[in-house]
């Protein structure tokens, strides 16, 4: 069942060296479901502080943020691990991997928190690994793998427990441009093949035309949003 | 848990985690020998036996006592023995083959310290033979001495000869093995009239008297009224004495040498506090090294006390491999070092207590310093831990 995404007035504010800055200013946004966002914007305009808002990782000053029937304010710490565990996958810019970890190790690693016995992990992780085409890389350390293959592993631990949201901030940041494509289909596929609610924080424009609407934001502030399907057709 | 993380984690800086255990073992099979030799110092005192008395001048240790006192010792109500006990100060060669050697009454020292039980040889061959001696098992391993052999002793206390530095004679006739950790068994000794003959017809110089009387109460003797008896006996002179437990007077004995235990258990304390250090800093360079990969694991959804528990355990996991290496090190070094130490802490030994004693401590030094990490890592904001580069 896809997951729909909803802030009302959230506001974020970080104080640094006495100063006030206002990251996200009274915000509104509704995401739908088995939707592919991309979020883009200037440095500073709240993009990543929106993405670890819609992740849990952070909360509102104020506002309401709901990721599906829950209330992301409603849930304390222990709960909020809880409810990240089961319903977001996170890929993040680089470095994303525990380094003492083979691949299917790392992406075992949310399979812990799931009810499931030595030898379910091991499968679902070799599952998620060859659905990711990196079948043939299991046992492979993060320093042994390419830049694009390190991510496919980090998109393969994001969907290991099957989440119905999955966050990434600048997954191709540091990707050349073909492997930042192979991996921009394949999250592009996530979306249309398993229906997953992805939200996207990217600088990159080609990176943004994969996603099916691209949200502008602007001093914490909604811009304009572009729905790519349209062009598409 | 992520129990293989810890593992890989570990071994994944092989030189630092092999290092840390290294130092923690050195430092456990340190604090074992301390603490052995130091519970070797006071087993004297604390398993002395309650049934024996000793007394001594009341001006010194080193003042003789008359031989007179002892029939008038034997007369006290509750006294069953009293025995002569006199410091020979002999040496074997030189003086660096220095060991203790008494000269006592052979005809009553066996029924006084039953704790000693003959191992080669007997007893009654000693008794019989004037020039003969007893040793310790430790020291006969020691010199590869064995029954029938003659030990040449120069005395410093009853010099022989017109030089004063011919050798006495004495012949193992038997070997003890102290059956309590009160008694070491480095020592040596011989018949008191052995001496006395000699004193007697000129072949050797020194005091007259005796150095101390061992009294051994009878069945039920309460020590306190014996000890003032003793002592009131005496109050008059010629020679006014102090009679004291057993145990008070080893007490004595060792607190002329200082107190060699609190030395000990200090240097103990500083070691224990470099394991802490050791251990503390490994963790928190761990810590400090894995805050993003705890961000990320936070973002996973691991909650602060799986995280936490991570930390702590991969503290304790270093502490248990250095500890288990540090015990088999006090071990190997507690049985090489034990005829040694034994000499003078007669109840040296590295035995279940002390390393219990070791293990327990370094354990909850590993637990302490496995918190310090933990509680950083449950502090960490996943957001700040992302941030962070590896």
């Amino acid at each position: 069942m896809p997951v729909a995404i909803t802030l009302r007035s959230v506001t974020k504010t970080y104080h640094r060296g006495g100063e006030e800055l206002r990251v996200l200013d009274d915000l509104d946004l509704d995401m739908a479901g088995g939707t592919f966002y991309a979020l883009m914007g200037p440095s500073g305009s709240g993009k990543t502080t929106l993405l670890n808002l819609v992740g849990g990782l952070d909360h509102a000053d104020a506002g309401v943020v709901q990721v599906g029937d829950t209330n992301l304010a409603d849930l304390s710490g222990g709960e909020l691990a809880k409810w990240r565990a089961a319903n977001c996958g996170f890929v993040f810019q680089g470095l994303n991997l525990l380094p003492v970890l083979s691949a299917r190790d790392n992406v075992e690693l949310p399979l812990l928190l799931a009810p499931l016995s030595r030898s379910q992990r091991r499968a679902q992780a070799q599952r998620v690994l060859e659905l990711v085409g990196l079948g043939d890389r299991l046992h492979h350390k993060p320093r042994e793998l390419s830049g694009g293959q390190e991510q496919r592993v980090a998109i393969a631990r994001a969907i290991a427990t099957d989440p119905q949201v999955l966050l990434a901030d600048e997954p191709t940041g540091d990707l050349d441009r073909a492997t930042a494509d192979s991996v921009l289909l394949l999250l592009q596929r996530l979306n249309r093949e398993l229906h997953k609610t992805i939200l996207m924080v990217t600088h990159d424009p080609q990176a943004a035309s994969y996603a099916d609407q691209v949200i502008h934001l602007d001093k914490g502030k909604l811009g304009r949003i572009e729905d790519n399907r349209a062009a598409r057709s | 848990m992520p129990w293989k993380l810890l593992w890989k984690n570990l071994v994944g800086r092989p030189v630092r985690s092999a290092l840390t255990v290294l130092s923690i073992a050195v430092a456990l099979a340190l604090l074992c020998i301390l603490d052995a030799t130091a519970r070797g110092f006071t087993a004297a005192v604390d398993l002395a036996a309650q049934n024996r008395l000793v007394v001594m001048s009341q001006v010194s240790l080193f003042v003789d006592l008359p031989l007179s006192y002892e029939p008038k010792i034997a007369q006290v109500d509750g006294v069953q023995r009293v025995l002569k006990f006199q410091w020979f100060g002999g040496f074997y060669r030189d003086r660096s083959g220095f060991f203790a050697q008494f000269g006592i009454d052979a005809d009553r020292f066996e029924a006084v310290y039953p704790e000693l039980g003959m191992v080669d040889g007997a007893f009654a061959d000693f008794a019989r033979e004037r020039g003969a001696c007893v040793i310790g098992k430790g020291l006969a391993q020691q010199h590869g001495w064995k029954v029938g052999d003659t030990v040449p002793l120069i005395s410093s206390v009853f010099p022989r000869g017109q030089s004063g530095v011919d050798p006495w004679t004495f012949t193992v006739r038997a070997i003890y093995e102290a059956k309590r950790k009160n008694f070491d068994e480095q020592t040596m000794f011989f018949h008191f009239d052995y001496l006395r003959e000699a004193l007697e017809q000129g072949a050797a110089q020194g005091p007259p008297g005796v150095g101390t009387y061992t009294v051994q109460l009878k069945d039920g003797a309460r020590a306190e009224p014996v000890m003032a008896a003793i002592d009131a006996l005496f109050e008059h002179g010629p020679q006014r004495v102090r009679t004291t437990t057993e145990a008070e007077f080893n007490r004595q004995f060792m607190s002329m040498m200082g107190n060699i235990p609190l030395l000990l258990r200090s240097i103990g304390g500083a070691v224990l506090f470099a394991i802490f250090f050791a251990v503390l800093n490994t963790m928190l360079m761990a810590g400090r090294e894995r805050t993003r990969d705890l961000g990320i694991m936070k973002a996973l959804g691991f909650g602060n006390g799986q995280l936490g528990l991570l930390l702590v355990a991969e503290a304790l996991a270093l502490v248990l491999c250095g500890s288990g290496l540090g015990a088999l090190l006090a071990l190997a070094l507690g049985s090489v070092m034990a005829p040694f130490v034994s000499a003078f802490a007669p109840g040296f030994a590295v035995d279940a207590a002390v390393l219990g004693q070791g293990l327990g401590l370094t354990c909850v030094l590993g637990l302490v310093s496995g918190a310090a990490p933990a509680l950083r890592a449950i502090r960490l904001v996943p957001v700040n831990a992302l941030r962070e580069d590896a």
